[in-house]
């Protein structure tokens, strides 16, 4: 996994909580990396899962809230970081059907070891979406912070709604997008 | 934040930026080692490239490479060369616009062959049709066209050939073949009439002897007739034998002895005449038609003009009194004799041909002289006839070249002839002519050495 999914996560954690909290949660999680992350790096993704449940534990939030918080967290970022990936789209559901062709398309020109997840989206008439989410990473908690995010950007209205998952690994799962009136 | 926490960071930074250093430096490597491969890879494409390009602008066709829209979007060097257009002219230029107006729909049929030719993974089906030089100048071509597809776009490869040598190769030898076979069949003709020579020679020969048998048996009968009638007067002045000498007497009326005295010996001789022409005739054609030899041999000029002239007698005895003036002691010259006598017959009919397209009442007149000039033999075959024009004077000798109307000239006769005389008997051939007047060709020949002769003799 990249390192910026790593920075931006101890990053979250400074802002929302506390930069000793972060030290607390990096002390306690002692990964291989000790933590010492570079954005273009490539690190094992299983830290982050460690670093999370650490932050669990001292919070006493639940994992996925804080993935899906991490998530939310990470389109801010894309916005701040990378604002020609939204440049002349005015909707979420237009933004969501580029990803793969636009905004995956650019990471792996970037790093051509990176593995992103795969977002399939699929209309279903004006108001409707489904968005499956596939990767090995079992990150869909994120991916639905990702998606809240994305629809706070454009200031719409739609509902969220996790399916529960195909299978028990995590690795696919199916989102419903569905505009309010 | 405390201390703690920012000397904590500080580490933690210091080690992220080695590793990003670390990362920099592999990156820059691969980014090194890529770039190092593309300008090889690129080495390689623009070799490969130049050798595409050294191939089709040597092959020995025009090719072109079409898009969708009929445009041409690469030619070789043949295509500027075939079609006399300058390569940025042929870029972008449509392909149909290379080809007459009238070959345009059959290239455009083409087009759908060249499916066929991506089924069958061949380009042998060809058509032809006539491209179109950029004066205008059409010419015949040969035309091939093949499918293919370049990262999802579809073209068509099109190979024009320009078959103009080939169709004119074509049709030369088309020409000598239909030549070679009325050669052969003349040839036939000739072996023929040597062996209707020989044999018409051996009773002409009888009937000759006879003839002379006859008149020399005549001319014995004469004399006992002679006898007779001197027996026959002298009984009647004895008047004795009445009867029997007025019997005798009746026989003689009856059988118009005088007459008969008198006609036989002519009829004779007026037979004898016919024969020896029958002879002399057989006994040319026999020589005319006799084998020809790859090896020169001493010729009598004088007996071999003789002999064509009487051969070719009926080609000239209605049109021409025929003139000969020899010199008998024009010494033989080392000559092929089929081809010096195919050479003066050619020479014949031509002055004959002269002479009939002078549309003229009287007989007009052909005068062949032979006589030594220095160590040459010259021959010499005038003609009373139409004579040739300045314009075509330089042409006659040039093969195929005819004035004569459709079945009379190939244009060969005099062609063969100047070839014959220069190239094979290191002669020389001249023709002096006045439009109207007639013309005369002069033939040179040389003469042995006298040692050589002596030893040929």
């Amino acid at each position: 996994m990249k390192g910026i999914i790593f920075t931006e996560f101890l990053e979250m954690v400074d802002t929302k909580f506390t930069p000793e909290t972060t030290e607390r949660i990096i002390e306690r999680a002692n990964v291989p990396s000790g933590c010492a992350y570079t954005t273009i790096g490539t690190y094992d993704h299983r830290e982050l899962v460690q670093l999370v449940v650490e932050l669990s534990k001292e919070t006493g939030t639940k994992v996925p809230d804080l993935v899906r918080t991490y998530g939310f967290h990470l389109f801010e970022r894309l916005v701040r970081t990378y604002p020609r990936f939204l440049s002349g789209i005015k909707d979420a559901f237009t933004f969501l059907e580029g990803l793969e062709t636009i905004v995956h398309q650019e990471v792996r020109k970037l790093y051509s070891d990176a593995k992103p997840p795969r977002i399939i989206c699929t209309r279903d008439g004006e108001q409707r979406m489904e968005v499956l989410y596939e990767s090995e990473r079992c990150l869909a908690d994120a991916a639905h912070g990702l998606l809240l995010g994305c629809i706070d950007y454009f200031g719409e209205e739609i509902d969220v709604r996790q399916e529960d998952p195909e299978d028990e690994s995590g690795q696919r799962v199916r989102f419903l997008l569905t505009k309010q009136a | 934040m405390d201390a703690d926490v920012l000397k904590k960071r500080l580490a933690r930074e210091k080690i992220a930026r080695r590793q990003a250093e670390s990362l920099l430096e592999t990156k820059s490597r691969d980014l090194f080692l890529a770039s190092e491969q593309i300008s090889k890879s690129a080495q390689q494409i623009k070799a490969q490239s130049q050798q595409v390009q050294a191939v089709l602008d040597h092959a020995m066709a025009a090719i072109f490479l079409v898009d969708e829209n009929e445009q041409i979007i690469r030619a070789n060097r043949i295509a500027e060369l075939t079609f006399e257009t300058a390569m940025d002219d042929l870029l972008g230029m449509n392909l149909f616009a290379l080809f007459s107006a009238d070959a345009r729909e059959a290239a455009r049929k083409c087009d759908a062959v060249s499916e066929l030719n991506q089924e069958m993974n061949t380009s042998d089906k060809t058509i032809e049709l006539t491209g179109q030089r950029k004066g205008g100048a059409t010419f015949p071509m040969e035309l091939a066209a093949t499918e293919l597809d370049l990262d999802g776009s579809s073209f068509t490869v099109w190979i024009c050939k320009d078959v103009s040598s080939r169709k004119q190769a074509e049709e030369e030898r088309a020409k000598l073949e239909r030549e070679l076979a009325q050669s052969q069949k003349l040839e036939s003709l000739g072996t023929l009439a040597s062996g209707i020579a020989h044999e018409i020679n051996t009773p002409v020969q009888y009937v000759s002897d006879n003839c002379h048998f006859l008149r020399d048996a005549f001319a014995d009968l004469v004399a006992v007739l002679s006898a007779q009638n001197d027996l026959l007067e002298a009984a009647e002045a004895a008047g004795v034998l009445s009867e029997a000498v007025a019997k005798v007497r009746k026989s003689q009326e009856d059988a118009d002895l005088d007459f008969l005295k008198e006609e036989v010996p002519s009829s004779i001789e007026q037979t004898l005449d016919g024969v020896s022409r029958v002879s002399k005739i057989v006994t040319a054609v026999k020589e005319f038609s006799h084998p020809g030899t790859a090896e020169k041999s001493l010729v009598d000029l004088n007996t071999a003009i003789e002999t064509t002239l009487t051969v070719a007698r009926n080609e000239w005895k209605y049109l021409a009194e025929v003139e000969t003036d020899f010199d008998d002691a024009l010494p033989p010259v080392p000559c092929l004799p089929g081809e010096f006598n195919q050479v003066i017959l050619n020479m014949v009919i031509n002055a004959a041909h002269a002479i009939e397209s002078k549309k003229e009442e009287a007989l007009g007149k052909i005068t062949i002289k032979t006589a030594q000039r220095e160590r040459m033999a010259e021959i010499s075959i005038s003609d009373s006839g139409c004579g040739i024009s300045p314009e075509h004077k330089k042409q006659i000798f040039d093969p195929f070249f005819t004035t004569k109307g459709v079945g009379k000239g190939t244009g060969q006769g005099l062609s063969i002839a100047y070839a014959s005389i220069t190239q094979k008997h290191g002669g020389t051939i001249s023709v002096d002519s006045t439009p109207g007047a007639g013309t005369t060709f002069t033939i040179r020949l040389p003469l042995p050495d006298d040692t050589a002769l002596k030893e040929a003799v």
